[in-house]
């Protein structure tokens, strides 16, 4: 840092840098550099802060507020709004859904990128081309892949029935079913999504110790117990931070469900982002939808603690 | 003797389970993209057989000569683009500086600014779509469109910094303060020795910008009302009617839309992971 600030002052005053060299940093010189710094820095600062921390700040605000556009409704009403959320059936639909959903795409896309990143850590012919293969469905907007298994589950002319007849299950509308809509939109984005993990786990796979991995080998330890013993302990950071990253990615994923149900039939498959969506733009209750909003703000803060944790700790050690 | 052949036996098991798993993971991913393209290539009547055909029997290029011929459906490719490309450019210009700022310049809140900007990452869109919408009404911006590219570059630039941080990071700072001593300022020393440096994490962060904005899709429904101002992710629902849907066309549709965002994807994907995860380990 002393060699940023003589050489700032050498700038101005050539001969002089010899004689400044060790001496301590002008204050100068630092005020200038911060000053460069803030300048550099504001317009990222100024566009967050006014398009994402502000509305943030105002739907905080609003989720106590009665605000219908239609009615012309805008009054004060406090935790009222939350009461009688909470009572509200489809409120714990929406929960249990944006949960379940999380969950269960996060772990099968997990255990889909393990088989496809354990796959490709051998060294085979063709190795490439089934690596872009692959990623492929990752590549894909999601608007396209939400649209193209809207067809492939047609009940009477998507592909999905060469399949389900082929392992004996019963060829009906998916989608349109409740029991079904939301797993069905589960595996969709499992198909989408799960070459993120494939990627991420396939770099930390080569990065473990080779010694480590010899050394249980002529321990006769077999490849289960190497992978659990050697390979999970050396992966375990990178594995947190996938976990958290790709939870907060897909709590928040709206058009897949958006596109392939929007949130039907009747609500069953509504997870936060589709009803707070339904509720303002639909409804037009912008109340409603922004303590929709609240409650996915506070499960994604808890996320973010998290996700600050693992960075930190990560920090420390790595 | 007993012993090798229990491990070859063994390694015979891991052979196979290796390759029956690659194999299904390749009928999982493959097959619904072979929907995909071939209904793009059936003709219409072709499209509502069931069950359905695996590969087009008469394959045809209509639904694609239909699809851009769809004077609405070129706009909408023309807006994305032109969307697309003035963020990227833009997000690249004000998260290189600020990139910059971050990693390499000493100011009093650095490490609490950049908190401020990498969180951005995780605020839930469709939490702050209401308020943005409420917002763009008031001043008047809602189908205009340089209001939603500025709402881009808000969602954009926190993972832009991020990315871009963890190559920089990557460069070792001794290379620049070497300039300094010959009598560079900061930015001089940046534009000469680091610039170059991190050119292709530049354009790797470019790419993953102009793949995200893209296919963006809930606030350009929000923000478009007008339908020459439709992007090409809202605009391809022209093509699902409200009782029947033209398959072949949708697909042909799908596929021309996914072209640019596939071929972005692949240039960078080597680069993009890294990119992502390092932003939290460097």
């Amino acid at each position: 840092m002393s060699n940023f600030s003589t050489a700032f002052f050498s700038r101005f005053s050539g001969k002089r840098l010899l004689l400044r060299r060790r001496k301590p940093r002008s204050w100068r010189n630092n005020f200038r550099n911060a000053m460069l710094g803030y300048f550099l820095i504001s317009p990222v600062v100024i566009l967050i802060v006014a398009l994402l921390g502000y509305p943030l700040f105002k739907t905080l605000q609003q989720s106590f507020y009665d605000v219908r556009p239609a009615v012309q409704a805008n009054e004060f009403i406090g935790l009222r709004g939350f009461t009688e959320l909470f009572a509200d059936p489809l409120f714990a639909t929406v929960l249990s859904n944006s949960l379940l959903w999380t969950v269960l795409v996060v772990f099968f896309q997990f255990l889909l990128g393990l088989a496809a990143a354990l796959v490709l850590n051998a060294k085979f012919h063709g190795r490439w081309f089934f690596r872009i293969l692959m990623v492929m469905p990752w590549a894909l907007p999601g608007i396209v892949v939400a649209l193209m298994w809207r067809l492939i589950l047609n009940p009477d002319f998507g592909s999905l029935q060469i399949f389900t007849t082929f392992i004996g299950l019963p060829i009906t509308d998916y989608l349109g079913q409740s029991s079904t809509a939301l797993i069905s939109i589960v595996f969709v984005a499992v198909w989408k999504g799960f070459a993120f993990w494939m990627l991420i786990i396939l770099a930390a796979l080569q990065g473990v110790p080779k010694d480590q991995i010899e050394a249980a080998e002529v321990d006769g330890a077999g490849p289960i117990r190497t992978f659990f013993n050697i390979y999970i302990p050396n992966m375990i950071s990178v594995l947190r931070i996938g976990f958290i990253l790709t939870a907060i990615w897909t709590f928040n994923y709206f058009e897949l469900v958006f596109v392939m149900t929007a949130g039907g039939p009747a609500g069953a498959s509504h997870t936060f982002p589709t009803i707070i969506y339904e509720q303002a733009f639909r409804r037009l209750d912008f109340g409603l939808a922004s303590r929709f909003a609240f409650i996915s703000i506070l499960i994604m803060l808890v996320l973010s603690i998290f996700l600050i944790r693992e960075v930190r700790r990560a920090n420390k050690h790595g | 003797m007993g012993k090798t052949r229990k491990i070859k036996r063994a390694t015979l098991f891991w052979k196979i389970s290796w390759i029956t798993t690659g194999f299904i993971m390749l009928l999982f991913v493959i097959s619904p993209l072979i929907a995909l393209i071939s209904t793009s290539f059936k003709p219409t009547e072709e499209q509502l057989v069931s069950p359905p055909t695996i590969f087009p029997v008469n394959p045809t290029l209509e639904n694609y000569v239909s699809a851009l011929n769809e004077p609405a459906f070129i706009r909408y490719l023309i807006n994305s683009f032109a969307i697309a490309v003035s963020t990227t450019v833009l997000a690249i210009i004000i998260a290189t500086f600020a990139t910059f700022s971050f990693t390499r310049l000493k100011f009093p809140g650095n490490r609490v600014f950049l908190v401020v900007v990498v969180l951005g990452q995780v605020i839930p869109l469709s939490a702050i779509a209401v308020p943005l919408y409420q917002n763009a009404t008031a001043l008047g911006v809602i189908d205009f469109l340089p209001a939603l590219v500025a709402v881009y570059l808000a969602l954009v630039l926190p993972v832009a910094v991020w990315m871009m941080r963890s190559y920089m990071a990557n460069i070792p700072k001794e290379i620049e303060e070497a300039t300094l001593v010959d009598g560079c300022t900061p930015l001089n020393g940046f534009f000469r020795v680091l610039l170059p440096m991190i050119l292709p994490g530049i354009a790797a962060t470019a790419s993953y910008i102009f793949f995200v904005v893209w296919q963006e899709f809930l606030f350009a429904l929000v923000y478009t009302t007008k339908q020459e101002n439709r992007t090409v992710s809202v605009g391809i629902l022209d093509f699902v009617g409200q009782y029947e849907t033209n398959w072949g066309n949708l697909m042909a549709a799908s596929v021309l839309m996914a072209i640019p965002a596939m071929l972005t994807f692949l240039f960078i994907q080597k680069r993009l992971v890294s990119g992502l995860t390092d932003g939290a380990v460097k």
